[in-house]
């Protein structure tokens, strides 16, 4: 089975966030009456709109009438799934609740389908309600007009950090803690995304390390900040560059090392990234000061410096492609951290043995130590501190 | 513990009578020592003149042999935070000294490292041990120890070692080492030591693998080969143009070798003055290094503040060209 199968809520305390929905669903469904609106849940994908009606079913041992609007070819389709449900009694006298999924995946040819989803909304015995991802499409104009619109939000990280843990633990994998934020904060807050590619990495195994992540290819989001930078890189007009990041949706501490990485990729005239790494360098204080005191007011001048001071400070646009690269900051972090790690173990045990601080043994001693190697004795001695493998990532085995 | 065959260590003088100059402090170390008694002791002065070898002369002389187990080494600028520290003492002072002497020894070291707030919790840790525990405070600069901490030490001040302290020195070690060394390799031990023995020891003994045998050339040679040259060739390849060369040494320096953002800029500061640029450009490189090194003390991200000063490198080039 699917882990998105498998760990679907099976009742409301499983359920992730999403409280004001949650809090307006069940106002509604327990006050239902026939002739009442529908419930037309909408938001991105993988919020839980469906796992929620799903859940509530199941808790309250009610009969779930499913259908995939994706699936909708003619009223008579409809008609023939909802037709007899609506008015016969389940057998054992259970409830029931309609579910129609992804109404915004109609298509126009698809004559009578809204005219029968209304008539469905309208004559139910049960309560009815649809899901879609984009509320304002044009097709849903009737239907809004007989349904209650309730918002699902993306998930934030912790959230969906939250849920994967939960999987991992009942997986029996251990894993760092770190891993699952990068897996949560690549699904964009897609729950059903990070569950996926956390099986995609992680099924049958005992452990998932970072190094594990780099089978999984980006989701097509990345597009959205590649079309960012190349706003902010190309227009010289200062509303603009700031509009440009609007929907990105990202941590905006990410965005800044997008735009950073790229400076020098798109401008050449040293006074233009001069003047660009000024207004991130400006950016970077103010995203010092929303940590330290915790004013996020600043925020919008971190913002409008990173986009607004880099994209004003070329003279003019270059007309030229420029194929913008992953911030090596993000890259570096998560590869040299292991290695970071080594480094500082080693300065441990050598700062014991030299009676002085590890940032003295970094800077007064190791640079002495590919000189001192060449000592047998020193040679020796070291041999009996440090391994053969903490030696060669010295690089003094070859000295 | 296994010996790790450093001349540092090897010639640290495990005698008051081995040490080298500081006279005036060893005079009343040896007083305090003689009475089997001391106070809570700061130790201040320039790296490399003895303060961490009296410290452990002390214990050596009090305790004997057993020493170790009495003494407690900390370095605050490792230590993770004024709490750890104050766990550690607390273990430490749970259990008597050993020995006929009633109280155990705590050395901090590079107590400047830490905040004026932690300075507080550990004036407080100072007072609630203080029956069972001495602590030996060791810092650069005695300014930057609270005044409260301060009045309950003895301070003692170090110099930076004279010519003829690092002569002798250079001279006990190249008798045990079996070293000839010219005078002129001598003159330049001294010159690039500036008074700190680590350094003299550290020196010789690079200089001693290659060549029993050490003149001036070989001195100097061997200085400039443990010397990073990392962050002058980082300022040459920005100077050259060659800006994104110049950041991706800036990133293997900070993130590959967890090189300090302080320690880098501190770098850059004094390589500006050896530049081949006019003087006017020397001062004005200055004032950005200074801007720089202030966005990062005020908790500035080191990457992105290098970063934006190395453009400001660039950038002279390009005025230069003009």
């Amino acid at each position: 089975m699917a882990w998105t199968k498998k760990y679907e809520p099976r009742s409301l305390r499983d359920f992730v966030n999403q409280k004001d929905a949650v809090e307006k669903f069940l106002v509604w469904v327990k006050s239902w009456k026939p002739g009442n609106k529908a419930m037309l849940f909408y938001g991105p994908p993988g919020v839980g709109k469906t796992a929620l009606v799903r859940a509530y079913a199941y808790e309250n041992k009610l009969d779930l009438i499913e259908m995939n609007a994706s699936d909708f070819r003619t009223a008579k389709k409809i008609n023939e799934i909802f037709g007899s449900a609506m008015r016969q009694r389940s057998l054992w006298h259970r409830g029931k609740i309609f579910l129609i999924d992804e109404v915004d995946g109609i298509c126009k040819e698809d004559v009578g389908a809204i005219n029968a989803i209304l008539k469905i909304i309208q004559q139910s015995h049960y309560p009815v309600v649809l899901t879609a991802n984009d509320i304002w499409n044009p097709k849903l104009s009737v239907i809004r007009n007989y349904s209650i619109p309730v918002q699902f939000k993306k998930l934030s990280v912790w959230d969906i950090v939250k849920r994967l843990e939960y999987i991992c633990q009942k997986e029996g994998i251990k894993v760092e803690k770190s891993v699952l934020r990068e897996l949560a904060s690549r699904s964009q807050g897609d729950l059903r995304a990070a569950i996926n590619d956390l099986e995609v990495v992680g099924r049958g195994k005992k452990e998932i390390t970072q190094k594990d992540l780099q089978v999984l290819g980006f989701r097509d989001k990345e597009t959205e900040i590649f079309d960012a930078l190349k706003m902010i890189f190309k227009t010289k007009s200062p509303m603009a560059a700031k509009l440009a990041i609007i929907n990105v949706d990202r941590d905006p501490q990410e965005i800044f090392w997008w735009i950073e990485q790229n400076v020098a990729n798109e401008y050449e005239k040293p006074e233009e990234i001069a003047k660009a790494y000024e207004a991130l360098s400006k950016a970077d204080l103010f995203r010092r000061w929303i940590t330290i005191r915790q004013n996020w007011r600043f925020l919008v001048y971190m913002m409008d410096l990173m986009t607004a001071g880099v994209a004003t400070a070329k003279k003019e646009m270059y007309r030229k492609f420029t194929r913008y690269e992953y911030p090596q900051r993000i890259k570096m972090m998560s590869l040299t951290k292991s290695s970071r790690e080594k480094l500082k173990q080693i300065l441990k045990i050598l700062s014991e043995h030299l009676h002085c601080s590890t940032k003295t043994v970094l800077e007064e001693y190791l640079p002495f130590f590919k000189l001192f190697i060449k000592d047998p004795n020193f040679k020796k001695s070291l041999y009996k501190i440090l391994d053969r493998e903490q030696i060669e990532f010295l690089g003094l085995n070859k000295q | 513990m296994v010996e790790l065959e450093v001349w540092a260590e090897k010639y640290r003088p495990k005698k008051f009578d081995e040490v080298i100059d500081q006279e005036h402090v060893v005079e009343r170390l040896k007083a305090f020592v003689k009475e089997k008694n001391i106070p809570h002791l700061l130790f201040a002065g320039p790296a490399g003149t003895g303060k961490t070898t009296c410290a452990f002369v002390i214990a050596r002389e009090l305790y004997g042999d057993n020493w170790h187990q009495n003494v407690l080494e900390l370095n605050a600028s490792d230590a993770r935070g004024i709490d750890v520290i104050r766990y550690q003492v607390k273990e430490f002072a749970r259990t008597k000294a050993i020995g006929e002497i009633p109280f155990k020894i705590i050395i901090l070291d590079e107590a400047d490292a830490l905040t004026t707030d932690a300075q507080q919790a550990l004036r407080r840790t100072m007072e609630d041990y203080t029956r069972t525990t001495r602590f030996i405070l060791i810092c650069n600069y005695s300014s930057k120890i609270i005044d409260p901490i301060q009045s309950r030490c003895a301070v003692f001040r170090f110099r930076a070692h004279s010519e003829q302290a690092m002569k002798k020195f250079i001279e006990r070690i190249a008798k045990k080492e079996k070293l000839e060394i010219t005078p002129d390799g001598e003159k330049a031990i001294m010159d690039i030591a500036e008074g700190d023995l680590r350094r003299v020891a550290n020196l010789l003994q690079a200089a001693a693998a290659i060549s029993k045998k050490i003149d001036e050339e070989l001195v100097y040679e061997v200085a400039s080969l443990a010397k990073p040259k990392d962050v002058k060739e980082m300022i040459e390849l920005a100077l050259k143009g060659d800006f994104k060369g110049a950041r991706q040494r800036l990133y293997d320096m900070i993130i590959k070798q967890g090189l300090a953002g302080e320690d880098i800029i501190k770098q850059i500061h004094k390589e500006v003055y050896k530049l081949d640029v006019p003087d006017e450009a020397k001062v004005k490189l200055v004032e950005k290094v200074g801007e720089y090194e202030f966005r990062i003390a005020e908790g500035g991200d080191p990457l992105i503040q290098l970063t934006a000063l190395l453009a400001q490198f660039l950038l002279l080039k390009k005025n230069m060209k003009t």
